[in-house]
């Protein structure tokens, strides 16, 4: 299997994602569209590293794993806690802090 | 090539009968899968081939992609994120990371979406109207920058250097085995796997701080 095909299918995917955190308004579907890009940037790691045999690429992909957990993990809690105050998850609600 | 083109072509054909007459879904969907059927007698030398495989697997990870970002309801686009993950984990055993495969499953799969599909239950969220699409000078701006990274990225991906970099002779048959993962990790990664520690109490103590109703 040639690693271009992988290259093009994590670009995609990336792609896909990023559109999403810029298009969605729902904070929780915000935070999967980031699980999609991290996901995309994964598959490379594990591309690059089945291309050069080398390992390393596989532990960066166990700490990227470990960081989307503890991402979703803060990033739903300040979700519960929007919703709690404002009872809405919209991101257009939440500008208190906008310039 | 033939069947994998043709099994897209048939599941495209299928969703637009179901939007356009959606009364006749069923004989549409009858005919569809003879004409399935018929495709898979005539080329199944295909199904043993890995790029059949993979471009199937891609196909339906691009979808599920595409249905997660479009889908109004957040719930349904948690179920389509975890189709999604499952096809990752398909391409990393493609790869040859039994590992990461494993770990995708059990982690992603299991552990994180378990966290989103809970909230969104707990939260109980309507469908929402309508996206943010912006408009103007950001809009033409978007697909400028767009098509310019695009370009960059084809640019890179065709100029690589083509050969792999690695010796066939110093081929490890431990490669993304646990055993080779954890030999990294308590070794050379020592440092960021103690930190990666550090990170995940200190993410679970804010998740815990941030989620309470009054901090006493």
């Amino acid at each position: 299997m040639r690693v271009e095909f992988f290259l093009l299918m994590a670009a995609l995917l990336f792609t896909i994602g990023c559109v999403g955190v810029l298009v969605r308004r729902n904070a929780i579907v915000i935070l999967m569209c980031i699980e999609l890009m991290l996901n995309a940037v994964n598959l490379t790691f594990a591309a690059f590293a089945h291309e050069n045999q080398s390992m390393a690429g596989h532990v960066f992909v166990f700490f990227v794993m470990t960081v989307a957990a503890a991402e979703a993990a803060v990033g739903l809690a300040i979700v519960i806690a929007l919703f709690r105050r404002r009872r809405t998850t919209d991101v257009e609600d939440a500008s208190l802090m906008r310039w | 090539m033939v069947l994998l083109l043709g099994l897209i072509a048939v599941v495209a054909v299928f969703a637009l009968a179901r939007t356009f007459v959606p009364a006749r879904t069923v004989p549409v969907g009858a005919a569809l899968g003879a004409v399935m059927v018929a495709l898979v007698a005539y080329d199944h030398q295909e199904l043993a081939s890995l790029e059949f495989w993979s471009g199937l697997i891609g196909f339906v990870a691009i979808m599920s992609a595409l249905l997660v970002v479009i889908h109004p309801n957040p719930m349904v686009s948690v179920l389509f994120l975890i189709l999604n993950l499952f096809c990752i984990a398909l391409f990393f055993l493609i790869l040859n990371a039994q590992f990461l495969a494993v770990i995708q499953v059990i982690i992603y799969a299991g552990a994180i979406m378990v966290l989103f599909v809970f909230v969104v239950m707990l939260l109980n969220l309507k469908a929402e109207e309508g996206l943010r699409l912006g408009g103007g000078p950001q809009r033409s701006g978007a697909v400028v920058l767009g098509v310019a990274f695009a370009a960059l990225m084809f640019y890179a991906i065709r100029n690589r250097g083509a050969a792999p970099y690695f010796e066939p002779e110093s081929f490890d048959s431990g490669f993304g085995t646990a055993r080779g993962i954890g030999r990294l990790l308590f070794t050379r990664y020592q440092f960021a796997f103690e930190a990666a520690s550090i990170l995940l109490i200190a993410a679970m103590i804010g998740a815990v701080v941030l989620a309470k109703r009054k901090l006493r």
